[in-house]
């Protein structure tokens, strides 16, 4: 008995391409379907839990779906902007804690998350290192994002420019690293973390200079006339917030006008969050509230959706590739016809030869099960990084 | 034994300045083990009416002024004082723009109390102010608001009664201890309001000067002749100082000038002979030497 079996692993042994090609045509048959099923469930779990844990989310009329993949991970798409007194508004119902988000900015690859202190509670988010930001111009990394830009805290990360065409436009601030948050498997990890008025530094809303009243600054001052001095283009702007600095820093414009990409709403039970939907649902302010974990329900209906037409298509697949190992082992034992022929003669029955055909086929597919096991082991370890991949992208 | 006696008197200087600023002498992290709320005030007189409504109860919410050099309008805090900050369960403000550093620093705003919040129709708007243009903004000026609030009693009582209601907010079990306590604090309030009234009145609505615009809500609570200069009581004002003083006594001829502090004996000197009497009128905005905030005011009150 066990001599068919030594006989058919010799001879997979032997052919080593021809077995080679058949357990990874067999392995990606039993790989593929069950990948994207677990890939799909992962990355629904993994989305869906963290739009649950945002209750309802404020942003600009528009796409309900890019308002809540940008608020919740950061994902390139930029939504319309709201303007900061919508903040405002919302804080005057009293029926929820607001954290207002702007995430148009980026360093590096890193998105910049412009927000309040309220947020690292509101995520549960800890420090591993430093502090929180405490003043403007200062910032929080990531696990991911601090891995990535290769800074502590105590280090500094550059904003980057929109565009390299805007060469009159936004500089780039030099931000302090306050703090490093420890890992936490979310979009979180890859987030540079400020004051949500430093993004408006950032953006040139506001920003510092030397002060053109003294003496110093006679050389970037264009004109003075009643007590009105106009500055000319020669005036040094900061490109980094310190405390020598601080009060020579300021914004232009009402406050109220400046964006937020939207802003996060947390009531304290059902009935403030009834009351806040039932008052925002028909809004004619260009306001939009949604529950994120209802777009992303529909969202997920469609990946669903295709991801049963691909299963159904993999099965196909699967099929046609059966058929033909079935026509190469057919092929193959008509091509082995002397081989049996002479086992026959030297005394092994039929049935030998039949358990060392199945040893062969035996080895192929439980080698082939294995390494599909392991492979959906592997990936299912990494389906959030991912899915996060292509969040962030 | 000297270097030990040192030390001693160095832990001893340390114990002070702790209780200097705090309520009680406790520690931090004594404070933790006993759970008690942290607030931190913006300037003396929040401090104090915090002080006076919180009490000294051990499960009181600890009241801390952060150590501040100086004027609290002008202050800076630095990396400790922000984490002080945030660390507090609750930051009581006097409002007005008088915490020009909120415009800087990260705090959790749902734990900011801003004092004036429920008064804005009594404060007073600054007129003069100075404006500047850069970029295509155009010509503008940043708006201003006298901050000194608490120098109208009236106003000090409101900021008290806000004081109130964010402590109980905080700590709702100790709500009718609170509501006691201010109280008696109004009433001492009233009290000071009463004795300034009769103060004031005394001078029979003759002219007098401010060192520093600074006494807005004193003005206009007892409706004071009073013209504002721009003088610091540690620095000898220049010429141009002197003959702007000149031409404002030819149309305000006033026979007493306030300060926030004693000027220069030059300074007070060369006021007397213009017959200009100096006469110290503390704001109270920072811890005093001696006293508490009513010790000052009564002070301000014997001088006039």
């Amino acid at each position: 008995m066990s001599g068919a079996w030594y006989l058919g692993w010799r001879y997979l042994a032997f052919h080593k391409f021809k077995s080679a090609i058949l357990i990874a045509s067999i392995t990606l048959m039993l790989f593929l379907p069950a990948a994207t099923r677990v890939l799909v469930s992962d990355s629904a779990a993994a989305l869906t839990a963290r739009a649950d844990r945002t209750p309802l989310l404020f942003g600009a009329a528009g796409s309900p779906l890019e308002l809540v993949l940008n608020s919740l991970y950061f994902h390139a798409g930029k939504p319309s902007a709201i303007t900061a007194d919508k903040l405002d508004q919302l804080q005057a119902t009293s029926l929820a804690k607001f954290i207002p988000l702007n995430t148009h900015f980026h360093s590096r690859d890193n998105p910049i998350v412009g927000t309040t202190l309220e947020y690292f509670s509101f995520r549960g988010l800890e420090l591993a290192g430093g502090r929180l930001m405490g003043m403007l111009g200062e910032c929080v990394l990531g696990a991911g994002a601090a891995a990535r830009q290769g800074v502590v805290s105590g280090d500094y990360v550059v904003s980057s420019p929109e565009t390299v065409f805007d060469i009159a436009g936004v500089y780039p601030l030099r931000m302090k690293v306050a703090g490093v948050l420890k890992p936490t498997g979310s979009t979180d990890d890859a987030a540079v973390f400020v004051d949500v008025r430093t993004t408006w530094v950032i953006q040139g809303l506001g920003h510092g200079h030397q002060d053109l009243a003294k003496p110093g600054a006679a050389a970037g001052v264009l004109g003075r006339k009643e007590g009105v001095i106009t500055a000319n283009a020669s005036v040094a702007q900061y490109a980094e917030i310190t405390v020598d600095n601080i009060a020579e820093f300021h914004f232009h414009g009402r406050s109220d006008n400046f964006p937020l990409t939207s802003v996060i709403a947390v009531p304290p039970d059902d009935k403030s969050a009834t009351l806040l939907r039932g008052r925002y649902q028909s809004n004619d302010e260009g306001l939009q509230l949604v529950v994120p974990a209802t777009v992303l329900n529909d969202l997920l209906d469609t990946v669903f959706t295709v991801q049963n037409y691909v299963i159904l298509g993999l099965a196909m697949l699967g099929m046609a590739t059966v058929a033909v190992i079935v026509l190469v082992f057919l092929l193959s034992q008509q091509l082995r016809r002397g081989e049996f022929h002479t086992l026959s003669r030297i005394g092994a029955s039929r049935i030998y030869i039949g358990l060392l055909i199945a040893s062969e086929l035996a080895f192929v597919f439980i080698g082939s099960l294995l390494l599909a096991l392991s492979l959906i082991i592997v990936m299912k370890q990494y389906a959030l990084q991912i899915l996060q991949s292509f969040l962030t992208l | 034994m000297s270097r030990l006696l040192s030390m001693l008197f160095s832990l001893f200087l340390a114990a002070c300045g702790e209780m200097e600023d705090t309520q009680s002498g406790n520690t931090g992290t004594e404070d933790r083990v006993a759970n008690r709320p942290l607030v931190v005030t913006s300037n003396y007189p929040l401090f104090f009416f915090a002080s006076q409504i919180a009490g000294d109860a051990k499960q009181a919410p600890r009241i801390v002024l952060p150590s501040i050099g100086g004027d609290p309008a002008s202050w800076v805090p630095t990396a400790d004082q922000i984490g002080l900050l945030q660390s507090a369960d609750l930051v009581l403000l006097n409002g007005a723009g008088y915490e020009s550093w909120l415009d800087w620093i990260t705090l959790d705003e749902g734990r900011l109390t801003n004092t004036t919040a429920g008064t804005t129709s009594q404060l007073i708007e600054l007129k003069e102010l100075p404006t500047h243009q850069h970029g295509p903004a155009g010509e503008h000026a940043h708006l201003g608001t006298a901050f000194t609030t608490w120098l109208d009693p009236r106003l000090a009582m409101e900021q008290a009664g806000a004081v109130a209601v964010a402590l109980e907010r905080l700590v709702p079990d100790q709500a009718d201890s609170f509501r006691d306590k201010l109280s008696g604090l109004q009433s001492r309030l009233t009290e000071l309001d009463r004795e300034l009234a009769d103060t004031f009145a005394a001078l029979n609505g003759q002219p007098i000067l401010f060192s520093h615009p600074v006494y807005q809500y004193l003005q206009r609570r007892y409706d004071l002749n009073g013209v504002s200069l721009h003088w610091e009581p540690d620095a000898e004002p220049g010429i141009s100082a002197w003959i702007e003083l000149q031409k404002i006594l030819q149309q305000h001829p006033a026979a007493i000038m306030l300060w926030e502090e004693v000027p220069l004996a030059s300074t007070s000197a060369r006021l007397a002979d213009m017959g200009v009497r100096s006469i110290v009128f503390r704001t109270a905005s920072n811890r005093p030497g001696h006293g508490d905030y009513f010790d000052v005011m009564g002070g301000n009150a014997d001088r006039l």
